[in-house]
């Protein structure tokens, strides 16, 4: 990306000056609202909309309404356009002499409507940016997300404040939001975003690049429904994984899926398999939905690197450690037997009625105080066959809970100790099967002290594959890179 | 035989690119794809071009028998569907007799096309069969493909895929992925096959596809790999179409 583009998008990231076009009352002027938190670190925000039955509407949010962009008097920064699609090229001219930072088309109807009209607009618009090297954003977007500025693309529940290291990439708007929502909720902070629509004049592989580059972004994940320029987008996706994680979720993996992306983002169909090729060349990491989004961001920000396969599980009743044996096999994890010290350390808390200790370590009846748990940790963590931790901990809220109010507490602290001390990789389960809301209360806790807690067996099997994966692809390519220096 | 004069000395890709375009031909035969692919650094199988009966059998007792006999024709790819394939010949009268009956079959299943006569080629070890080809994807270019030849391939689609270019990383990663991978690493009978030989030829073929963006497809099927080496039996290149103005 030429350097005058990228400056102009950090202006649109962090804009003194925003004017949103075409607002109306009918959507609750929901675009001027999502700017409004922007205002309070002295950001100016205009709005520009030519109906005057608007106007007190606008006027009463204390936003001054304009009727053309060229009536705002300073420059602007960031411009989010949601006129007809008829008006578009009208508002992208006015952008490009006004050589605003960038313009997000919220505007639909181009090429992804696959007719005549649509396909010569967006031609129409993209000649324009093109020739005034205005980053045009779209169109067919939600635009851009930055919570430190507080801008949102997704209505007034995203989040904003001081950011996180976590950045998002998005062909849809929808999952622009829930990619943002849910790791915020599972307490990762956001940190920038995108909804890039079409991504036609700025294309995924800008945002890639934009992102690589940004500080403040360690971690990437990214919803996308086909490239334009594959050759443009592995150059520059190889470069970036090399330096951070990146997450790629991939709409349109199947014949039908594929067909519905090509009306949503007039995406190409391609097939996955190169996809899944890519992803190995370059070291990404793969993810099929957005659970795997959000439990592989908890695993990425929260979870040491498994040097192995091999589990230690702890679970509670025997049915149970079954499925959860079950879920880590298929993802080709092992749940091996320990080693002979441990078994004998273990001894004196099982009995052989009601509770295996074989690994899986069914802890049900055993857990009588936090100590022994803390102490069972140890073993495992100390057992040269097990390379990582697994942990059911729904009984952990409840067990003994009349008895000792604050035990779910307690167990928690010691968990978060273990934590900070062990150097294996460590994961937590808390299934809601039938006490769904109690869960939902709980995971929190555990999010809040950096515990990766995930709600189901086969969740946290499939992230702690991810993670082997991503760390042991990491090595052979660091590997490689370290030959290539020396050759 | 005037539309191949010339092409004898010609060694360098690019003159054979030049050439076959020249004379308007997409498909390259199987001689010239394996002197391209040669000139490229990847191992193919001898082949030398027969016009005649009593060439091919001089030519058999140069290369030292058992020999294979393939039909030559520049418009004839698939050439054991027209019946131009004979494998294990022992001696000159069995090339004598293979190259009649590959000549009268490709005139009645074929007889339009023009034909240049046979090319001889050393019989291959035994060994592991597997392929290795170069397509273009609209959007990613030139993509590898790596496989275990026949069945492997067509029925069970066991094939792996790099976007070029690849490094010495993405080859190996490649051969490992498919499925039919133990059998490359010695499996009852079968010895182990020579990885590295098969990683060289994925990585010349990746520089090849890179270097050379006149090329649409590359197919070495198949591939014999044994326990000291690896090479290209059969080949084929197709050029892209020349771009207007």
């Amino acid at each position: 990306m030429e350097k005058r583009r990228k400056e102009n998008l950090d202006r649109a990231f962090k804009p003194r000056v925003i004017a949103v076009v075409g607002d109306k009352g009918s959507s609750d002027y929901n675009w001027l609202r999502n700017m409004m938190d922007a205002t309070k670190n002295g950001t100016k925000l205009y709005s520009v909309q030519v109906d005057e039955r608007e106007t007190p509407g606008i006027q009463a949010l204390g936003i001054t309404n304009l009727k053309s962009l060229r009536e705002v008097p300073e420059p602007i920064d960031y411009v989010l356009c949601a006129v007809p699609r008829k008006f578009s090229p009208l508002i992208v001219k006015d952008c490009a002499d006004l050589k605003v930072g960038a313009l997000a088309l919220f505007t639909s109807g181009f090429a992804e409507t696959h007719e005549e009209m649509g396909a010569q607009l967006q031609d129409e618009v993209v000649r324009i940016a093109r020739e005034a090297d205005l980053n045009l954003i779209g169109p067919n977007c939600l635009g851009l997300y930055n919570a430190a500025a507080g801008i949102r693309c997704g209505g007034r529940d995203q989040f904003v404040g001081e950011g996180g290291r976590v950045s998002f990439i998005s062909s849809s708007g929808t999952h622009a939001t829930s990619m943002t929502l849910g790791a915020y909720q599972a307490g990762i902070l956001p940190a920038k975003g995108v909804s890039m629509g079409n991504a036609v004049v700025v294309d995924v592989a800008d945002w890639l690049e934009y992102l690589g580059q940004d500080p403040q972004t360690e971690i990437i994940a990214m919803y996308i429904e086909g490239v334009r320029d594959g050759r443009k987008f592995f150059t520059t996706l190889r470069e970036v994984a090399a330096r951070k994680p990146v997450l790629i979720w991939k709409g349109g993996q199947t014949p039908d899926g594929a067909r519905a992306a090509t009306s949503h983002t007039a995406a190409l169909a391609q097939p996955m398999t190169l996809w899944d090729a890519m992803i190995r060349q370059v070291g990404a990491i793969r993810v099929d939905d957005i659970e795997d989004v959000v439990n592989t961001l908890k695993a990425l920000c929260w979870v040491k690197p498994p040097r192995g396969p091999r589990l230690g599980l702890m679970t509670m009743t025997g049915g149970p450690s079954v499925i959860f044996s079950d879920a880590c096999a298929k993802q080709g994890l092992t749940v091996p037997p320990l080693t002979e010290e441990s078994y004998q350390r273990l001894s004196p808390w099982f009995t052989v009625v009601g509770g295996s200790y074989q690994n899986p370590l069914d802890y049900a009846s055993s857990f009588t105080s936090v100590e022994v748990g803390r102490q069972m940790l140890d073993i495992l963590n100390e057992d040269d066959n097990i390379d990582g931790i697994i942990q059911d901990v729904g009984i952990a809220m409840g067990f003994r809970r009349n008895a000792e109010p604050d035990f779910s507490e307690k167990v928690l602290d010691m968990i978060q100790e273990f934590k900070g001390q062990t150097e294996k990789p460590y994961m937590a389960v808390m299934t809601g099967s039938g006490r769904e809301r109690e869960a939902l209360d709980f995971r929190p806790r555990l999010a809040q002290r950096q515990i990766a807690c995930f709600a189901t067996y086969a969740d946290a099997a499939r992230t702690m594959r991810r993670l082997l994966d991503y760390y042991a692809n990491k090595a052979t390519l660091a590997a490689e890179g370290s030959v290539l220096e020396m050759t | 035989m005037d539309f191949l004069k010339g092409w004898a000395h010609m060694t360098t890709v690019s003159e054979l690119v030049g050439a076959a375009r020249a004379a308007e031909r997409a498909v390259l035969t199987e001689e010239e794809s394996k002197r391209l692919l040669r000139e490229a650094g990847i191992p193919v199988t001898e082949t030398r071009l027969a016009a005649s009966r009593r060439a091919a059998q001089a030519t058999a007792k140069e290369l030292g028998f058992p020999v294979v006999l393939k039909l030559a024709s520049p418009d004839i790819t698939h050439k054991s569907d027209v019946g131009g394939v004979r494998l294990s010949l022992k001696s000159a009268s069995e090339v004598g007799k293979a190259y009649d009956e590959i000549l009268a079959s490709a005139r009645e299943k074929a007889p339009r096309a023009r034909i240049q006569g046979v090319t001889v080629q050393p019989m291959a070890p035994p060994g592991v069969e597997v392929i290795a080809g170069m397509s273009k994807d609209p959007q990613f270019g030139p993509v590898l493909m790596f496989g275990l030849g026949g069945v492997a391939v067509e029925v069970l689609k066991d094939v792996a895929f790099r976007i070029v270019p690849l490094t010495r990383r993405d080859a190996a990663q490649m051969i490992r992925e498919i499925k039919s991978y133990p059998l490359l690493t010695g499996f009852r009978s079968i010895p182990p096959v020579d990885l590295k030989a098969l990683e060289e030829i994925l990585l010349r073929l990746s520089e090849l596809a890179d270097a050379t963006p006149e090329l649409a497809e590359i197919d070495l099927n198949p591939i014999v790999a044994t326990q000291s080496g690896a090479v290209a039996v059969d080949a084929r290149v197709v050029l892209e179409p020349v771009k207007e103005g």
